[in-house]
């Protein structure tokens, strides 16, 4: 595996576009959080915010604050994810690597390790966000209380770059992959939710991304509408881990037997 | 001799093209094996399912005498139809990116470069190479580790007289070397310059395989000419030896016979006839006639 990971270094020490990516990806983890708070900490009126209690950005909210707005921006890895999938099929360097001498299982343990690698950065920079904001911006004082919400939030990216592995693997074309994958992110999930929540209840809560969303309410307007889902966080966990595990199946599936 | 690559009744289909049926041959170690077919005959694909970017319908393949494995492509160099690269990557990175996947030394690098001669573009990226310029690149990173065996599918590909020349040169070196080849081409003067062996294809079927002069017939004959090539036709039809006469270009005549008969007798035998050869050369058919007469039929 350390020989895949290096592998993969190579192919992206020195592309651009991936830096880009991943500038933008941490920018857009840390740069919301400002303008939320800008928003509906500094600019809230005094009676207001002691009718709402603590502030989103205090122990143990700010966890919960940093991961709902995080799980919004971080789509932005899931088209890295797309870019360097498409790339291999663009170049035909997928069947190159294995000509050269990968099994084709490397070749997805490759892209799986972006996946992880990815998802982890995601957690550990939304850790830091928790941290600074919490400390900054924050008057309460440390707490873990609520740090779960992080775990589902890592949980939802992964989710998330699984899915746009799979597309990128199904697709192969770079430009067809990410409208499809921001079409079904951006509003193709949202439809299919509310027709499945209308005519099938509550089920419908339990689409790939839904599931995440459902366990991670902005707190706030959470407490104005109910905004979480009505079952157990078990429940949304378990579906969590059960598309990440149908996804790597998928992919895997699809490179082991296909041609290439 | 063993076997480097054997196969057992390889089928692939695409849809309603047969691609290829029911193949099978060996190629044994250290021979330089030519696969040819006409385009469209089943070369590219036969080679794809023998480096596992193809899956094979049916029947079985061994690579070194075992089950094949990634372990066994990464002792093959194999330069398979376009040259595949990372286009923002230069050529030295490209090869970094081979040789970690080959499990090789990266020290290799600069010897293929020279080897392909590289040298003073190896730090530009991969898509400001001319396609000359790419396949050579493919090349390189074939030969990287120095493999003892080489696949390489129209390893003349997009390249000048000059390359070609080249390439034809490194192929014969090689094989002088030792190594075993394993060639797709379509250009017959390739593969009889620098093979030992030959598989013929012809829309997936095998046509034949085995050793070049036992799979392409290739009848010695004898070109003869005089002053008058009428008279020559009706006298060399009275050769004891004589099966066939044909008229070969220039006015010369083009006659087989059963034997293998010496140049100098039959000179003298015409003379006792009382006609003298002005043009006497032992000849053989080229392998472009034997492969055309065996895959037109």
């Amino acid at each position: 595996m350390l020989q895949i990971i290096k592998i993969e270094w190579l192919k992206v020490k020195n592309y651009r576009t991936f830096w880009v990516f991943i500038g933008l990806g941490l920018l857009a983890m840390l740069a919301p959080n400002f303008i939320i708070h800008d928003i509906f900490v500094k600019n809230i009126p005094k009676e207001a915010q002691q009718l709402l209690g603590q502030s989103m950005y205090d122990f143990p909210l700010v966890w919960q604050t940093v991961a709902s707005v995080n799980s919004y921006t971080s789509g932005i890895f899931s088209l890295l994810v797309i870019t360097l999938v498409s790339n291999e099929f663009n170049y035909k360097t997928h069947r190159q690597n294995v000509i050269d001498g990968w099994e084709r299982r490397d070749f997805v343990l490759s892209k799986l390790f972006w996946v992880v690698a990815l998802a982890l950065l995601a957690f550990l920079t939304s850790l830091v966000a928790v941290l600074i904001f919490g400390g900054v911006y924050g008057k309460a004082p440390f707490s873990m209380e609520g740090s779960r919400f992080l775990g589902y939030y890592f949980l939802q990216v992964l989710v998330s770059l699984s899915l746009a592995l799979l597309v990128g693997m199904l697709v192969k074309r770079t430009g067809l992959a990410i409208i499809l994958f921001l079409g079904y992110i951006m509003f193709i999930e949202q439809i299919l939710v509310s027709i499945v929540k209308r005519f099938f209840g509550n089920i419908g809560g339990l689409f790939p991304l839904q599931a995440g969303d459902e366990l991670l309410p902005f707190p706030i307007v959470e407490k104005l509408v109910k905004f979480s889902g009505p079952y157990d966080s078990v429940i949304y966990l378990t579906a969590l881990v059960a598309y990440i595990a149908l996804f790597t199946w998928l992919v895997f599936r699809r490179m082991l037997r296909t041609d290439l | 001799m063993s076997t480097i690559l054997s196969l057992n009744n390889i089928s692939k289909r695409y849809g309603i093209v047969q691609a290829l049926d029911g193949v099978s041959f060996d190629i044994p170690t250290g021979s330089v094996y030519g696969i040819l077919g006409p385009n469209g005959s089943g070369k590219t694909t036969m080679l794809g399912i023998v480096t596992d970017v193809l899956k094979a319908d049916a029947g079985s393949f061994t690579l070194m005498g075992q089950t094949p494995s990634a372990a066994q492509r990464r002792k093959i160099g194999t330069l398979l139809e376009t040259p595949n690269f990372y286009h923002y990557l230069s050529a030295y990175k490209n090869l970094q990116i081979v040789a970690n996947i080959k499990q090789t030394s990266e020290q290799d690098i600069p010897r293929v470069l020279e080897l392909a001669g590289l040298v003073a573009r190896q730090h530009s990226a991969f898509k400001t190479y001319s396609l000359g310029m790419k396949q050579r690149l493919a090349i390189a990173a074939a030969m990287l580790g120095d493999p003892e065996v080489l696949i390489l599918d129209e390893p003349a590909n997009g390249l000048d007289p000059v390359g070609i020349a080249e390439v034809r040169n490194l192929i014969r070196k090689l094989a002088q070397s030792g190594k075993t080849i394993i060639m797709a081409s379509h250009l017959l003067d390739e593969v009889e310059k620098v093979c030992t062996h030959v598989a013929i294809l012809r829309k997936g079927k095998l046509l034949g395989s085995g050793p070049v002069n036992a799979v392409l017939s290739r009848d010695n004959f004898i070109e003869i000419g005089g002053p008058d090539n009428q008279a020559l036709t009706q006298l060399i039809k009275q050769h004891p030896a004589f099966v066939q006469v044909l008229p070969g270009q220039d006015g010369i005549l083009q006659v087989t016979f059963r034997e293998t008969i010496d140049p100098a007798s039959l000179n003298s035998w015409c003379a006792q006839q009382g006609v003298w050869l002005n043009h006497l050369q032992m000849s053989r058919k080229s392998l472009e006639t034997a492969f055309l007469e065996l895959t037109n039929n």
